[in-house]
């Protein structure tokens, strides 16, 4: 019987040794370096991208390599675990580049992806809307026809990397569904530099090269080949895309633990205060090694959630566990190591404080703890919705 | 145009970043756990990949000696770009000296017929340094070291060997042995494509009887040294700490003098 095998094979444990060699070789001085000056994580991304790290997952024809969720996972919480989050891992292979390979036409397959696999370019995501971020079935963005195309009006805001994405996928309504009542939603690939489309930085206090902005459509032109999945289809892509992008947050979260986790033994091992590495003290043994157990149990969430994603099995309570779990991991995890390393925790230098920006974001993005909670009380244990 | 086939020797050993402990008994360095390649070893890997490849053709073939039916760390060569791989695994070569591993990579090496051989100049754990030249003399062959540019013209290698002042010119006929240092190109990183190509690349796995040695000549049996003992390092007396008044630079001039360097 084969039960399960928990053994990474040689060709994920080479790819993880490969993209932490890479993405250690620019380092977190590099980031925070880049997200304090403006500057973009390009040469990085490039780098990556030469690789063939960046598109892993995408689709072999493509350009891409072939493989999963599960390999992209490795590459997003690789770069975190070397000093390097990356919040565009969520959107650009994952959202977006899961939506397109599963959805998209092979004339649009053949337009977007091979760009996004070499890194030539990158996808922003654009769902969340001042009245629509928890609830995506009140987005009031429309996308109407007009001729022979369509017209988008409507705001969006904190949608991150626009600056850098060529195109961004836009979440628009394009109908009602007489039998619910609800929206009916379509997904289109817009130009960041589409007339008519505004981009304003949101300033944010987060460490991080990727920003956010926000958008205003005013009467945006899009052809109908820029439609992913067909008009009023757009519901089911998006629950389709929204799994990577948990799985991806977790690994990315799951790295900045295991990178915290690092240092903070390091530090404990080395300082002396009492004429002992601080380490012996249980004060800090003990939290350090909770964390540690709490970032284990999430990165096998995390694996368990790609692995059912890239068997095409239902991965959506199990990715709603794994983010979830690693968000509060990582919550815990940076904090101990901050306070392992006393003042120093706070220090640019150390490297620490500067990941509590991105941590503590990805508690409430791309999906907050309570809506996690929510589907886990409702689908999991059967209780009644409360919304 | 000739088409090169490039062997390098690649040694596998313990993660340096673990933390390390030697055999009781025979106090040798602990194997056990999983083995890597060589830091130093990226290096002639790279350089071989260059040569292969700018000599328009032929192959690159990592050679190993390592207990345990090592892999890991051919597989990362082979994930650069390297052809195949020759490991030699064997109980029998158990407390191997420098000369006993170089018999056994030399008889190695003679099946793959190179045209050029590379190793690192020294490994990152044993570091005697002697292996390499070992191996080629074994072989009859012409070695040079220290190697900090490594060219290839035809019939002959160019090698711009590195010594305390500068660098010496040297030209070697082929095949020969070059030990190279670290900084003689920069290794690339293993690429997707590259890692999952290496998963169906031969690793020929040898025994010291497939390569035709007698048992008694490597291994502990055929050692020439035992090490019979092991001590702590004697830790260094702190050094002398000058707080500058104004005669820091006087007194750095007296200490170099005492030295006799100035
Ligand atoms: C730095 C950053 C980057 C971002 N990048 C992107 C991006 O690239 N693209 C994009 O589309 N969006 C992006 N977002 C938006 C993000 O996904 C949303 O902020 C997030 O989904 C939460 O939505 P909201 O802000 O509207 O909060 P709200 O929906 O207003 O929720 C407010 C609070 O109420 C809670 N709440 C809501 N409903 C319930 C309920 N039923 N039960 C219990 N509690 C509830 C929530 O959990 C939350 O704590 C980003 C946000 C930030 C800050
Ligand atoms: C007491 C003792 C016990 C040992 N036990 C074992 C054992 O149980 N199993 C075992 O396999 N080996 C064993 N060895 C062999 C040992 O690990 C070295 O391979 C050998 O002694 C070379 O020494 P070095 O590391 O100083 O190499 P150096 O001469 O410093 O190496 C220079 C270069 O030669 C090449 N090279 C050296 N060794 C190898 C190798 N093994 N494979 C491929 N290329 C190589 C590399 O390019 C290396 O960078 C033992 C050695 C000693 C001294």
């Amino acid at each position: 019987m084969v039960g399960f095998n928990f053994s990474e094979s040689p060709e994920r444990q080479l790819l993880r040794e490969s993209v932490h060699a890479v993405a250690a070789s620019f380092g977190h001085e590099y980031y925070v370096e880049k997200a304090t000056s403006g500057g973009k994580s390009d040469e990085l991304w490039k780098a990556l991208a030469t690789q063939g790290f960046v598109g892993v997952n995408l689709p072999e024809e493509y350009g891409g390599g072939g493989m999963g969720l599960a390999e992209l996972a490795v590459v997003a919480e690789e770069c975190a675990a070397a000093g390097v989050p990356l919040l565009l891992f969520l959107v650009s292979p994952a959202i977006c580049g899961e939506i397109l390979s599963r959805f998209a036409t092979p004339e649009q397959c053949a337009q977007w992806l091979p760009p996004l696999a070499n890194g030539e370019a990158k996808m922003a995501f654009a769902i969340t809307e001042p009245d629509a971020g928890s609830n995506s079935h009140r987005i009031s963005t429309t996308a109407v026809p007009s001729e022979g195309g369509y017209r988008i009006n409507g705001t969006k805001y904190y949608i991150s990397g626009v600056d850098e994405a060529a195109q961004i996928l836009v979440v628009t309504r394009t109908g009602l569904d007489e039998a619910t009542g609800r929206a009916t939603l379509s997904l289109f690939v817009v130009d960041s530099d589409a007339p008519g489309l505004e981009v304003v930085p949101l300033p944010v206090e987060i460490r991080a090269p990727e920003k956010q902005f926000t958008l205003f459509f005013d009467d945006v032109a899009v052809d109908p080949s820029r439609c992913i999945g067909g008009e009023g289809a757009g519901l089911r892509t998006l629950f389709f895309g929204l799994n990577p992008e948990r799985v991806v947050s977790a690994a990315v979260l799951n790295g900045v633990s295991r990178y915290a986790l690092d240092k903070a033994a390091r530090y404990a091992n080395e300082r002396q205060v009492w004429g002992v590495p601080i380490g012996t003290h249980q004060g800090l043994a003990h939290p350090l090694a909770e964390a540690a157990i709490a970032v284990e149990l999430a990165r096998l969430m995390c694996d368990k959630a790609a692995w059912l994603f890239d068997e095409g099995q239902d991965a959506a309570e199990a990715s709603n566990m794994a983010k979830f779990a690693a968000a509060d991991a990582a919550g815990i995890a940076l904090d101990r190591a901050i306070e392992t390393h006393g003042g120093n925790g706070m220090a640019t230098e150390y490297g620490l404080a500067t990941l509590w920006g991105i941590v503590r974001l990805l508690k409430v993005a791309p999906v907050s703890r309570e809506m996690l909670l929510n589907f886990v009380a409702q689908r999991t244990l059967g209780l009644p919705r409360s919304y | 145009m000739f088409p090169m086939n490039v062997v390098v020797c690649v040694k596998q050993i313990p993660d340096p970043a673990a933390p390390q402990s030697l055999e009781p008994g025979t106090h040798t360095l602990a194997r056990s756990g999983k083995l890597i390649m060589d830091d130093s070893d990226a290096y002639g890997v790279e350089m071989a990949l260059q040569l292969a490849d700018a000599a328009g053709g032929g192959e690159v073939t990592l050679v190993s000696m390592a207990p345990g039916g090592e892999t890991s760390g051919l597989r990362t060569a082979l994930a650069m770009g390297a052809a195949k791989a020759i490991l030699i695994s064997d109980d029998a070569l158990k407390g191997s000296d420098a000369l006993g591993t170089a018999k056994v990579l030399a008889a190695a090496i003679k099946r793959a017929e190179p045209d050029l051989i590379i190793a690192a100049t020294e490994s990152s754990d044993g570091y005697t340094g002697t292996t390499p030249v070992q191996v080629a003399e074994l072989l009859g062959l012409p070695s040079v070291t220290f190697a900090k540019s490594v060219t290839v013209d035809g019939q002959t290698v160019k090698v711009e060997r590195q010594t305390e002042s500068g660098f010496d010119e040297v030209t070697s006929p082929l095949p020969a042995l070059v030990t190279v240092t670290a900084g003689v190109v920069e290794p690339r990183y293993p690429s997707f494509k590259g890692i999952m190509a290496a998963k169906s690349k031969p690793v020929d796995t040898l025994t010291v009887a497939d390569l035709g040695l007698d048992a008694s000549t490597v291994g502990a049996a055929g050692a020439g040294q035992e090490i019979t003992d092991v001590a702590e390092a004697e830790s260094r007396s702190s050094g002398e700490i000058v707080v500058d008044e104004g005669d820091g630079a006087a007194r750095i001039v007296a200490f170099l003098e005492t030295l006799k360097v100035i």
